[in-house]
């Protein structure tokens, strides 16, 4: 589907978040839900079956008691470099990396549902909708005309607000800007975090901190998302020393 | 009658194949689609000569690029809050729509799936394309064409061109998918799935 | 030619070949996928033009400046205004009939509106009318701050307005004294590990009373909370936030209010629900439609007179609408217009106001115009007159988010989410005794409360996880709830491990809660991160009933 002729300047979008401000409040999670139209799931669903494009999860330093320490680590779609695990296994090819701006694309109208990209994914970042969308009586008046609600049976993740970038290119090309300069535009976690922990930021533009780390980094899938923390212990996590033994919850 | 055997032998089943391409490219048409009259008689080549106006007086963009599509009642109320001309049509207008203050239900024929986005101003603007070249010569019609409606999509048929032959050979005009993929093809753009879709 | 079925299966061939040929089962391929994208299980967003709109978020204290997304006049999405210098981007009969001494009272819990003093004004039109405010406003300068000492308050989750105290974040040093490891304390300074039910005694500690009482109770050591002591003195200007809302230090500061007209200076004083005698409330009315502090249901039944008549106005039946008398709807941000009150951590006076973008339900009730009825008093225009005393007075400055510069008309600009700002220097208030008396007076209480509950010890302390929410929830708030177990919902409680085990419990499991002021429905998690020992719980007014005055807990399975 993607040629390789390019007639606008590449971008190449990705985060910082910066783990020592996020004070897990979760801000970021109902914002990408209300931007991205995501429906409220049944609360038998459970976080097993629970739609959240962006997840903060609470980790520990494994310390019982008052030596214990604690931080959250928000974590979405890492948007895996040139060639992402669940862009591999999709049988439907329901899913690319956009040349124009580094975004792994998840098609749902393409998708049949099998799952194999949430198996594929090693940041369980990949939701399967169990039930078609549902929202409280009255609340579809406040649904987001910017984003298509997804049936049920098709898998969805988060695509760096992509309505937004759109957004950004119709007004660009309105105020006739060329079509060679890259936008700017922020997804709605960044926008929405209290703490300013999340920064987004073109990496073609802004080089990744000296300091960031990336989640896996031993899986080699080249994540755009960058993590910063000074705590010695949050980083360590990020290697995952004790897959399936991880003091987490959330 | 009776034929040499091998075209005897062979006829049924040129009979059912007859009666299938009959029966497929004349009579299904007519039942898959459903015609639907627009609620209001309304005359582009009217406006355009009389009114003088020119497509994107009413087909407008805003400020921050998006499009306006098919213009809303307070559009054509700034006008015919009275009537302009004499026309029965004109009336029933008014007294239907702009007294009481209720939008008309316009079909649109080029109604895509909510899951596509099209971007009007980057093909306008920055392409420069014209209207016509997606849309047909609508400016010049004296009457809008009726509304063929697919009974199980609900999708206009103009969206798959006008010749049922489109179905199986593309030819030229329609709005699938395929189209837009040829065009940008043809123009040797660059292409993505989040491209045009959200 | 015969009709044999040898001729019939080629006829049928043929038509299948012809079939393929045709459009008729490709095309009825693609329209059964398009109608799947359209069938009624999917929601398709409404179009419309596209406007933004600017104003400011009534649902808590904070007050938050809002920019809103609207298509077709209807919001769509909120977000925070960045610029903004406040919240920087990161809500007739019984009356008749009262006995000598009985008294008609609003309970007002969120003091400081425009709305308050039409209470205010009311009730002097009523006989004993008093005006009841849930809570003493405070100020204070957080500019100024150097040290915090935070017992069990949640400074850095919720307190205040969060975008204000974030972004001041790296000024000020804070310790957070807490039994569990809160949001706050993982992202404080320091964080002290102290027993649960033990803040009051260090808070007497370090504000001049026993650091003995205070070592025993808490589990520190006594030099730890002299070092405390000292640093709040030596590392000043200081502030010491206890956990039933007692604010002390030196950077509280003297906010006057926004100016109201003369006229209206007829009015009721302020009083406290305590303050009252017990059984002297004939008819209470609550106006929980803008949710503030939640006062638990046990403290406000015992002022209530034998035949009392309770009216609560709210949006949700969650609140003080389960033992009210009558409960009377009303609408719900973004639905009213209503002004907010400047939150504790802004020094000056503001008057902003939280504008109605939406048409609020057929039948809702405004209660200030209803309360004020019962007066004879005509309180329609109170917001703009109070707008056109402020406008007059000539005092301070406007922050037009919607960026026009000094607007000729302050009315019209604060509909469209302006906000005005007092000017003056923040004024330190003076440390009067009575903050000392107030602390030591309430670790008594609290003794006395053990005491007498003594006879039957219950297992459990109870830690407040979560700040109080407002009684309706938003259906999407389930992504930090149930859909991630982020957060814990308004009937999650918490769980260590060992305690879990000894009632028979684990995640997921439904429980009861029972306290001595009651009982509540639980869902319980595990989580090895409460202290055993304690539970936590989370928000909603059941669990604040139940565990708001009183401090242990058993816990049962249901």
């Amino acid at each position: 589907m993607t040629s390789s002729k390019k007639s606008i300047k590449p971008a190449r979008y990705g985060m910082t978040i910066d783990l020592d401000r996020c004070n897990g409040c979760g801000a970021c999670m109902v914002a990408c839900a209300v931007e991205n139209n995501i429906p409220p799931v049944p609360p038998q669903g459970g976080d097993r079956k629970g739609l959240t494009w962006i997840r903060v999860y609470k980790v520990d330093n494994g310390v019982e008691g008052a030596g214990r320490r604690s931080a959250f680590v928000p974590v979405l779609c890492q948007q895996c470099g040139e060639e992402p695990p669940c862009a591999h296994v999709c049988p439907q090819q329901a899913v690319e990396v956009d040349p124009a701006t580094g975004i792994v694309g998840q098609m749902p109208e393409r998708c049949l549902g099998c799952r194999y990209c949430m198996a594929a994914c090693p940041y369980h970042a990949r939701y399967y909708n169990w039930w078609d969308p549902a929202w409280p009586a009255g609340m579809e008046k406040t649904l987001n005309p910017d984003v298509a609600p997804r049936m049920r049976g098709v898998v969805e993740k988060c695509n760096f607000c992509h309505a937004r970038w759109h957004a950004a290119r119709e007004q660009a090309a309105a105020d006739g800007k060329p079509d060679t300069e890259p936008v700017s535009y922020v997804p709605a976690c960044a926008e929405a975090c209290p703490a300013r922990a999340i920064t987004f930021v073109d990496l073609n533009q802004t080089p990744p901190p000296a300091t960031g780390f990336r989640l896996l980094e031993k899986l080699d899938t080249q994540p755009k998302i960058y993590y910063t923390s000074k705590r010695e212990w949050v980083r360590k996590i990020a290697d995952a020393p004790h897959p399936g033994k991880e003091p987490s919850r959330g | 009658m009776s034929f040499p055997k091998s075209i005897s032998a062979t006829l049924p089943f040129a009979a059912g194949l007859l009666i299938a391409l009959a029966a497929g490219w004349a009579a299904f048409p007519r039942a898959i689609y459903k015609t639907v009259r627009q609620p209001v008689n309304f005359s582009h080549k009217v406006h355009a000569e009389k009114g003088g106006q020119k497509c994107d007086d009413c087909h407008s963009f805003r400020a921050d690029g998006s499009f306006a599509g098919v213009p809303t009642l307070d559009k054509c109320a700034a006008c015919h809050a009275v009537p302009m001309g004499t026309s029965a049509d004109e009336k029933s207008f008014i007294d239907q729509y702009v007294t009481p203050n209720r939008e008309p239900h316009w079909l649109v024929y080029a109604r895509q799936p909510e899951n596509v986005y099209f971007s009007h101003v980057t093909h306008v603007k920055v392409a420069g394309m014209k209207c016509e070249s997606c849309h047909g010569d609508e400016g010049s019609t004296d009457s809008l064409r009726p509304y063929q409606e697919d009974r199980i999509s609900t999708y206009s048929r103009d969206i798959w061109g006008r010749p049922a032959a489109h179905s199986l050979f593309r030819t030229a005009g329609g709005m699938k998918m395929d189209d837009c993929v040829d065009c940008h093809r043809r123009q040797g753009l660059a292409h993505s799935c989040l491209d045009c879709h959200k | 030619m015969t009709t044999t079925r040898r001729n019939l299966f080629k006829l049928a061939g043929g038509a299948a070949a012809g079939t393929i040929l045709t459009p008729v089962p490709w095309r009825l391929i693609t329209d059964t996928a398009l109608l799947s994208e359209n069938w009624p299980g999917v929601p398709q967003p409404k179009r419309g033009e596209p406007s933004v709109r600017f104003g400011n978020c009534s649902l808590c204290a904070a007050g938050c400046a809002v920019r809103a997304r609207c298509i077709g006049g209807q919001p769509v999405s909120l977000a925070g205004v960045v610029e903004h210098p406040l919240s920087r981007g990161a809500l007739q009969s019984a009356l008749r009939n009262m006995r000598s001494g009985e008294r008609c009272a609003v309970l007002d819990l969120r003091p400081g509106r425009t709305a308050s003093w039409t209470y205010r004004r009311a009730m002097a039109s009523i006989p004993n009318g008093t005006y009841l405010s849930a809570s003493q406003p405070a100020a204070v300068d957080l500019a100024a701050v150097k040290t915090i000492l935070s017992l069990g308050v949640p400074v850095l989750d919720g307190w205040g307005t969060p975008g204000n105290v974030l972004a001041a974040r790296s000024r000020f040093r804070l310790i957070q004294a807490e039994a569990s490891e809160s949001r706050t304390a993982i992202m404080a300074d320091e964080w002290l590990p102290i027993r649960p039910g033990s803040e009051a005694a260090l808070l007497a500690g370090v504000t001049g009373g026993s650091i003995a009482e205070a070592a025993a109770q808490t589990g520190l050591t006594e030099q730890q909370i002299v070092s405390l002591e000292r640093e709040l003195r030596e590392n000043g200007p200081s502030l010491v936030l206890g956990p039933n809302g007692e604010v002390s230090g030196d950077v509280l500061v003297q906010r006057r209010e926004a100016p109201v007209p003369d006229e209206w200076k007829k009015a009721v004083p302020v009083s406290e629900l305590d303050s009252m005698a017990d059984g002297s409330i004939r008819v209470l009315l609550i106006d929980e439609s803008a949710p503030g502090d939640y006062l638990p249901w046990p403290a406000i039944r015992g002022k209530l007179a034998p035949e009392s008549v309770v009216v609560s106005f709210a949006w949700s039946k969650e609140g003080y609408g389960r033992q009210a008398n009558f409960t009377l709807p009303t609408a719900v941000y973004p639905e009213a217009v209503d002004d907010i009150p400047p939150a504790i951590d802004c020094p000056v006076a503001t008057f902003r106001l939280a504008a109605a973008w939406v048409a609020p339900p057929d039948g809702v009730v405004n209660p200030v115009e209803f309360i004020a009825g019962l007066a004879g008093l005509d309180a329609k225009n109170a917001l703009q007159e109070r707008a056109s005393a402020i406008q007059k007075s000539g005092r301070g400055t406007i922050f037009d988010p919607a960026g026009a510069g000094k607007p000729a008309d302050l009315w019209k600009a604060l509909q469209n989410g302006a906000t005005w700002i007092d000017d003056g220097e923040a004024k330190a208030r003076a440390k009067t005794a009575d903050d000392k008396k107030r602390s030591s007076a309430l670790l008594e209480a609290k003794t006395a409360d053990d005491k007498k509950r003594s006879s039957a010890p219950l297992p459990l302390a109870i830690a407040m996880a979560e700040p109080h929410t407002p009684a309706l929830v938003s259906p999407l708030c389930s992504k930090v709830t149930y859909e991630s177990n982020l957060r814990l919902g308004t009937h999650g409680a918490a769980l260590h491990p060992s305690d879990a085990q000894g009632a028979g419990l684990t995640t997921g499991s439904r429980a009861r809660l029972e306290t001595a002021a009651g009982s509540v429905t639980v869902d319980v998690t595990v989580d090895d991160a409460v202290p055993p020992g304690v539970i936590q719980v989370g928000g909603g007014p059941d669990l604040q009933n139940v565990c708001g005055a009183a401090l242990r807990a058993r816990v049962v399975r249901s």
